[in-house]
């Protein structure tokens, strides 16, 4: 599973996001503040606008109350004055208004303070003015003087509102200088965060896109992954659990309702209620599991029966593991139908039992067939031999002859039962093996053969034998057997001439019925220019009781070669026979090093 | 002065067997008495009962009804005036069970029983003129069982 990559683009998923919250709320704060200042700026410049239209406006009153007087003085006419009667109101609302709006700015009320007194001052010129010439009480001169000032004064008003003016206007200009410097950057750095950002965007979509197919294949997977689970524990015939030590939450997957044969989701899988299927004399067995993995945290492969719910009896085996990460430990089990096993487990003790007696009933029936034959057969060939030294004399010729044949086949029968109870031997007996010297007991073979050799004038050819690891006495007993059989089954009139010899094989040197090619043998070869046989017989002489000679040809019981198959059987070895019709035989014995 | 006459018991259910026995020693020019007993048994009460004279050699059969010849060994081993008897196991069989336990129990010599009476001749001189200083002393294994 790859767990990692999820975890990782998660991570950058979140960062992305925390950067793109990060950088909205940069381009919003100053996009607020750009449009805050835009504001600022329109509303000082309405503000300037309407302190220069009232300043505007007050010349212009003024201006007309001047021209009214002057009018006046022309025509004396009192229309002329009606502008001038309306000034002062007219002006002071003006004032306050100028007032209200330079309400923040002390040197504009300073200069709207010094504009009223110089506007009081004209006005009060043209007012002495109309006064005197009421009263008549003017002269020309004199009223040219007054014209002169009040001109002096009305210069001195435009100075004046046109500093005013000139103030206003360059308040707005800084302001205009100050929000330029402030935004000469932020339309470009909106821009380029608001493109990153948008980057940003396109690369999470599709980060998450990715992902989003990720998991959808994931998804699949995990769905395919459980229903083959699922069918894993259908065919295999076992349910799974896991339990969390750390809350203790045991969890049963579907297939414990199969193969309890409930209904799935018939009752809620917890220990209490799987225990009730349990067979009452196994239930300390599942508690004692279920207490053993929480308390102690070991696993123990248990075996227990189940009653299912339509009462048949079952037999269940759980195991299970605990797997850890960094945050809990888990356990892991399966239950698993192990009933036809453990059926067949019990056929098969119950075969293992009958063979076994049936091996000691053929071991007791040899036991009888060759001990017990021994003792009558004994007493026959004691008796046999009473006779033939006491009353040989007062026997007939025929009489001499029954008996000597008598004597003949009870030694037959003993040398029978002698290989008989030599080939049980040979099968039963305790195989000890022990590094000996093959040499050795080829001498040893030879000793005991030596007046069968002596007398059918023998010659042994053998070359050097390894030292191997063998059943020392069962590989006497097979030179025994074998030199024997080439004796025995030497051409009349010549003698036996046998030649054993040795060889080490491996590989592909080895005879194809050897399977297994890895391992080396030694092919231990004896042969004899005897009578031979028929090739075709070379797999029917090792078996029991099979001869190939007439009985009255060649003494023999037939047992010798299969105790010459059982003893290569017992070193893990084989033997083969070939031969040719009156030309000889070779028997070749495959050791194993 | 004739010497003493070795004497020689046999415990053998087989008729025949006794028969055997009886009649090779007679053949063999030794000085010797030989008293027959049927089983086990019987052998047990012959050698506990007063006033019978202790054999010098005792032959046992091992497969007797009743009491078996491990069985009276085992006794005779146990019993402290007869354990020094000289015991020949002299049996039909000759299994490597029945050999390692007698040799193991304190047989002196383990005899097969052979087919010819020659053989039985033979077997049984032997036996009489076995050193027995060494034999009993030795309780040498390999020399233990007794072939002509």
């Amino acid at each position: 599973m790859h767990v990692k990559p999820i975890f990782k683009s998660a991570f950058f998923l979140k960062s992305v996001f925390v950067l793109s919250i990060f950088m909205l709320l940069y381009i919003s704060s100053i996009s607020y503040k750009h449009t805050k200042s835009l504001n600022e700026s329109s509303d000082l410049l309405v503000h300037s606008y309407k302190i220069q239209f009232q300043l505007e406006h007050v010349l212009s009153m003024l201006k007309d109350a001047e021209a009214g007087h002057r009018g006046y003085i022309i025509t004396r006419n009192d229309v002329f004055l009606k502008p001038y009667k309306s000034v002062q109101d007219k002006i002071y609302n003006s004032y306050i208004r100028l007032k209200a709006l330079t309400l923040q700015d002390q040197q504009q009320q300073a200069n709207l303070d010094i504009l009223l007194q110089l506007i009081y001052q004209r006005i009060d010129l043209i007012s002495m003015s109309l006064k005197g010439i009421s009263d008549r009480a003017i002269t020309e001169k004199q009223l040219a003087e007054n014209l002169l000032a009040g001109n002096n004064v009305m210069d001195r008003i435009r100075i004046q509102i046109n500093k005013m003016e000139d103030l206003e206007n360059s308040n707005f200009k800084d302001h205009q200088r100050k929000y330029e410097r402030e935004v000469v950057f932020s339309p470009v750095s909106i821009l380029i965060f608001a493109v990153f950002s948008l980057l940003v965007f396109i690369l999470s979509f599709i980060k998450i896109n990715n992902d989003l197919q990720f998991f959808k294949k994931s998804n699949k997977e995990l769905l395919i992954t459980n229903e083959s689970i699922k069918q894993a524990e259908i065919i295999g015939e076992f349910f799974t659990t896991q339990q969390n030590m750390s809350n203790r939450e045991l969890i049963y997957s579907h297939n414990l309702y199969r193969l309890l044969s409930c209904e799935i989701h018939s009752f809620v899988p917890n220990l209490d209620n799987y225990l009730t299927f349990v067979h009452p004399d196994d239930r300390h067995i599942v508690v004692k599991e279920a207490s053993d993995a929480a308390l102690l945290g070991r696993i123990d492969r248990n075996f227990y029966r189940i009653i299912r719910k339509d009462g048949e009896l079952r037999y269940f085996m759980s195991l299970g593991k605990f797997i850890s990460d960094h945050k809990s430990k888990m356990y892991i089990g399966i239950v698993k139908d192990i009933t036809d096993q453990h059926l067949n487990n019990v056929a098969l003790e119950e075969r293992n039992h009958e063979l076994e007696q049936s091996i000691k009933e053929l071991e007791s029936f040899n036991r009888v067939a060759s001990h017990d034959l021994q003792e009558p057969l004994r007493k026959i060939q004691t008796f046999i031999s009473r006779i033939s030294e006491d009353d040989k004399v007062s026997l007939s010729d025929k009489g001499e002859e029954y008996i000597s044949k008598i004597a003949s086949s009870a030694h037959k029968m003993r040398i029978l039962i002698d290989d008989l109870l030599l080939f049980s031997r040979t099968n039963k007996a305790e195989k000890i093996f022990e590094k000996t010297d093959l040499n050795l007991l080829l001498g040893n073979a030879n000793q005991e053969l030596a007046p069968d050799i002596e007398e059918k004038n023998g010659i042994i050819q053998s070359s050097q034998l390894p030292v191997m690891n063998v059943i020392a006495f069962q590989i006497q007993q097979l030179f025994v057997n074998l030199i024997g059989n080439a004796l025995k089954y030497s051409k009349p009139g010549v003698s036996p001439l046998i030649i054993i010899d040795c060889e080490k094989l491996a590989g592909k040197n080895l005879p194809v019925f050897i399977t297994d090619k890895r391992k080396e043998y030694y092919r231990i070869s004896i042969s004899d220019n005897g009578i031979g046989f028929e090739q075709e017989y070379s797999e029917k002489i090792f078996i029991l009781f099979n001869r190939l000679h007439q009985k009255f040809d060649y003494a023999g019981t037939g047992i010798g070669l299969s105790i010459c198959k059982k003893i290569a059987e017992n070193h893990n070895g084989y033997i083969i026979a070939e031969g040719q019709s009156g030309i000889g035989a070779t028997f070749s014995v495959f050791l194993p090093k | 002065m004739p010497k003493e006459p070795i004497r020689i018991l046999l415990a053998d259910d087989d008729e025949d067997d006794r028969l055997f026995f009886k009649e090779a020693f007679d053949e063999i020019k030794l000085n010797t008495s030989v008293s027959l007993v049927n089983d086990g048994v019987e052998l047990m009460n012959y050698l506990t009962m007063d006033g019978n004279q202790l054999p010098h050699i005792l032959f046992l059969d091992l497969n007797m009804p009743r009491k078996t010849g491990i069985d009276c060994l085992l006794e005779i081993k146990q019993l402290a005036h007869l354990k020094d008897i000289a015991i020949v196991i002299y049996s039909t069989s000759a299994s490597d069970i029945d050999i390692e336990e007698t040799f193991v129990q304190g047989a002196n010599v383990y005899i097969k029983k052979p087919s010819e009476f020659s053989s039985l001749k033979k077997i049984l001189e032997q036996v009489i003129t076995i050193n027995w200083q060494y034999q009993t002393s030795g309780l040498d294994r390999d020399n233990y069982m007794l072939s002509l």
